[in-house]
């Protein structure tokens, strides 16, 4: 069941380095993820 | 260069997390140049996402620091272990006082592991986070 940080991160639209568009609940929808917040890239 | 420092855990372990089933990605703030330029000076394979509006950062439930704690002896102390240790500080963006954090999701959306920062310097250990994977 998705906690409710999941259910408000889950339609969450970011793009990657590349500019691929990245649904975040795509990345928990078929398997476990890990998802780490830096602070910044730099 | 506590990001680079954890991103350089992280990295040192990403086939583990694989060998675990687990999908790794990173999200941070810049844009997707700093976050280009970041992948080819760190070297991860694993996605770098850009949340340029802090839009992810808030629905984690993320904080920011105070400018007072920059200067607490704890983060020059870490800040110090990191510098030898051969991580340097590089570009700051807009938003330097947002701190992070490290979440575990089981398959659909369960919450295994969640470490929101308190400082600058607390990140999850890959430890950590392996051991929430296979618990």
């Amino acid at each position: 069941m998705p906690s409710p940080r999941t259910a408000a991160l889950a339609p969450i639209e970011l793009v990657d380095s590349d500019g691929r568009t990245v649904r975040l609940g795509a990345l928990w929808q078929s398997g476990p993820a890990v998802l780490v917040f830096l602070r910044h890239y730099g | 260069m506590f990001c680079r420092q954890h991103v350089a855990q992280l990295r040192a372990h990403e086939a583990t997390f694989r060998a675990a089933g687990a999908l790794l990605a990173a999200v941070g703030l810049g844009d997707r140049r700093y976050a280009q330029a970041f992948r080819g000076e760190s070297g991860v394979g694993f996605p770098l996402l850009v949340d340029e509006r802090r839009e992810a950062y808030r629905a984690a439930g993320l904080g920011t620091a105070s400018p007072l704690d920059v200067a607490r002896p704890s983060i020059l102390a870490a800040g110090f272990r990191a510098l030898r240790a051969g991580h340097r500080p590089h570009r700051i963006g807009e938003h330097p006082m947002q701190l992070g954090g490290s979440f575990v999701f089981g398959t659909g959306g369960t919450e295994l592991f969640a470490q929101v920062s308190r400082d600058f310097a607390d990140n999850a250990s890959p430890a950590a986070l392996l051991a929430a994977l296979r618990a």
